[in-house]
């Protein structure tokens, strides 16, 4: 009877021994994913795509490493479920660092705008105190028309600004309209002060 | 009883070796599934990432991402299965295509990257050298203003496309890079079109230029040259040319003057009719033209004729050299203006009668072109 009794004993032990460790940690990789997946609801794979990147490719890591315990007699998800937690929590600090990446890159496209309009308006006032000499007419019309389609560009930049739309792309296209304004303020101050040298 | 614990023992020991064995041979029977093949799969497609061939081949890199999922897919499948009747090999397979397709999408996005950076470099080097050597002439040619425009929204898109090129984004700067190509050939296209459709004339325009300097010379008089492309008028005294005055002409200098009011200003061969000034001219003075003269007249009757003009339409005179010049660009409704000062100096020398040649330019259009 005794040793029946350590024999039930012994055989529950060793199945325990073998299952404690056996489950699939589904709520870490579903929690997981689901921090990988805000991460990428505020753009981190647009403004931090490096390290959307390393989530990804860390969560393909996980997968093959629990895949690889799946295959196993006897199975053991602690590492994984370790490494699941602190994905989580490393996403979630993802998703954070996007935000204010984000933040950081509008307050750039807004500043930008700013300024590129303030160029816009010192270029327009400029252009109307420019020399009107010999071949100034045909420059200024010029000159006029390229305002006009820079003028287009900013307006379509601060449409996509106001969109929330992707704001790197609003900062390349206020930079390109703040280099072609700064190269025609330089033509126009260059024309005046040879103006204001002659008198 | 010593004999009984003895035969326990070696019982105990034969049963635990039988076990063993049967153990090792189970454990030796659970097939491995290819880990190091599908590390090397992962390990290419993040590669692949990194090099960006979700953008530059995008469809190897598409492949292998697919041969990826099938092999987990497999791995996942036979996992289900009871652990000795798993076979890994469909796993394996995938694994490996998944790496070749991974390291191919990587090798090909290295070379299309290489090629896209290298023809975007050329196409910027191209097209800011051919801004910089055109647009100079380009701002006095009268085009419509649609063209004008397109010429500015390409060069904007050139800038666009170079700072693309500085952040590395070579496809979105290829693409840039056509658009502003495109308007800005469009319009120099256009520009140069119109300038060597206008030169075709030159050659009339020396020979016309020819004789009436030879006229002076041989009269021992004054005579005037104007040409509209670099916008001057020269004055000639014996066939040696005295003076020379900066000209405004018409807005719609380029080429002959074909009807009343189309603000062209025309070319041919004049005299000076009429000296205006005190109030007799709205532009401080004026020296009259016989525009249009028998040649012009015949002209008009053949265009008319010819329908390249309304038959309603008029031909235009009251063509003069006048003052009030000076303001830049053209601007007269056909006339050559030139500043109080010049007209001053233009009105003193030349008398009633003097010829007046207007001609595009005597020099040719290749040398004006270098020139700018």
């Amino acid at each position: 009877m005794k040793n029946r009794f350590f024999l039930v004993v012994a055989t529950v032990a060793a199945v325990a021994l073998m299952t404690s460790c056996g489950k699939v940690p589904q709520a870490n990789i579903d929690a997981a994913n689901a921090s990988i997946d805000s991460a990428k609801t505020v753009q981190a794979d647009i403004y931090l795509p490096g390290q959307f990147t390393a989530l990804n490719d860390s969560m393909t890591v996980i997968m093959q490493s629990i895949e690889a315990q799946k295959s196993k007699l006897f199975k053991s998800y602690k590492a994984p479920k370790a490494k699941l937690i602190a994905l989580k929590a490393q996403a979630s600090q993802v998703a954070t660092s996007a935000v204010a990446k984000k933040e950081e890159v509008k307050k750039e496209a807004e500043a930008g705008l700013t300024a590129v309009k303030q160029l816009l308006a010192d270029d327009q006032a400029l252009l109307a105190k420019a020399p009107r000499g010999k071949e100034g007419k045909a420059v200024l019309d010029e000159i006029k028309g390229e305002l006009s389609v820079i003028e287009t560009s900013i307006n379509d930049a601060q449409t996509a600004f106001d969109g929330g739309a992707n704001y790197m792309v609003v900062v390349d296209k206020v930079k390109a309209a703040n280099d072609s304004l700064t190269g025609i303020k330089t033509e126009l101050d260059d024309a005046i002060a040879k103006v204001h040298k002659r008198k | 009883m010593k004999r009984y614990w003895i035969k326990i023992l070696v019982t105990v020991v034969f049963i635990c070796i039988i076990i063993s064995g049967l153990g090792w041979l189970f454990v030796k029977l659970i097939p491995d599934p290819p880990l190091k093949e599908l590390e090397e799969a992962r390990v290419a497609i993040s590669d692949a990432r990194n090099h960006n061939s979700v953008i530059y081949s995008a469809r190897i890199f598409k492949e292998s991402r697919s041969f990826y999922d099938s092999a987990m897919i497999a791995w996942k499948t036979e996992n289900k299965r009871f652990i000795l009747f798993r076979d890994y090999e469909r796993v394996r397979k995938f694994a490996v295509l998944s790496e070749k397709k991974a390291a191919e999408a990587t090798k090909r996005t290295i070379a299309k990257a290489n090629d896209m950076k290298a023809n975007l470099s050329q196409d910027l080097s191209r097209l800011n050298e051919e801004v910089n050597t055109f647009q100079k002439i380009f701002s006095s040619v009268p085009l419509p203003q649609e063209m004008k425009k397109k010429n500015a929204k390409g060069k904007l898109l050139l800038k666009e496309a170079q700072i693309a090129y500085d952040k590395g984004q070579y496809v979105s700067g290829n693409v840039k890079i056509s658009e502003a190509g495109e308007y800005i050939v469009e319009s120099y296209d256009c520009a140069r079109s119109k300038l060597s459709d206008y030169f075709r004339s030159y050659q009339k325009w020396q020979d016309w230029a020819r004789t009436t300097i030879n006229e002076s010379k041989q009269n021992n008089s004054y005579a005037i040259i104007v040409e509209k492309v670099p916008g001057l008028c020269h004055v000639y005294y014996n066939g040696v040319r005295k003076y020379t005055f900066d000209a405004e002409f018409g807005e719609n200098w380029m080429g002959d003057k074909m009807t009343r009011g189309d603000d062209a200003t025309p070319e041919g061969r004049y005299r000076i009719t009429k000296k205006l000034q005190n109030g007799s001219t709205q532009y401080y003075k004026a020296l009259m033209i016989n525009y249009p003269n028998e040649q012009d007249l015949a002209e008009f009757r053949r265009r008319i004729s010819s329908g390249s003009i309304p038959s309603n339409a008029k031909i235009g005179d009251l063509i003069e050299i006048h003052g009030e010049g000076g303001k830049g660009g053209n601007w007269t409704k056909g006339c050559i203006a030139l500043t109080n000062s010049d007209i001053d100096t233009l009105f003193r020398l030349v008398p009633n009668g003097t010829p007046v040649t207007i001609i595009g330019s005597s020099s040719p259009l290749n040398q004006i072109m270098s020139a700018n």
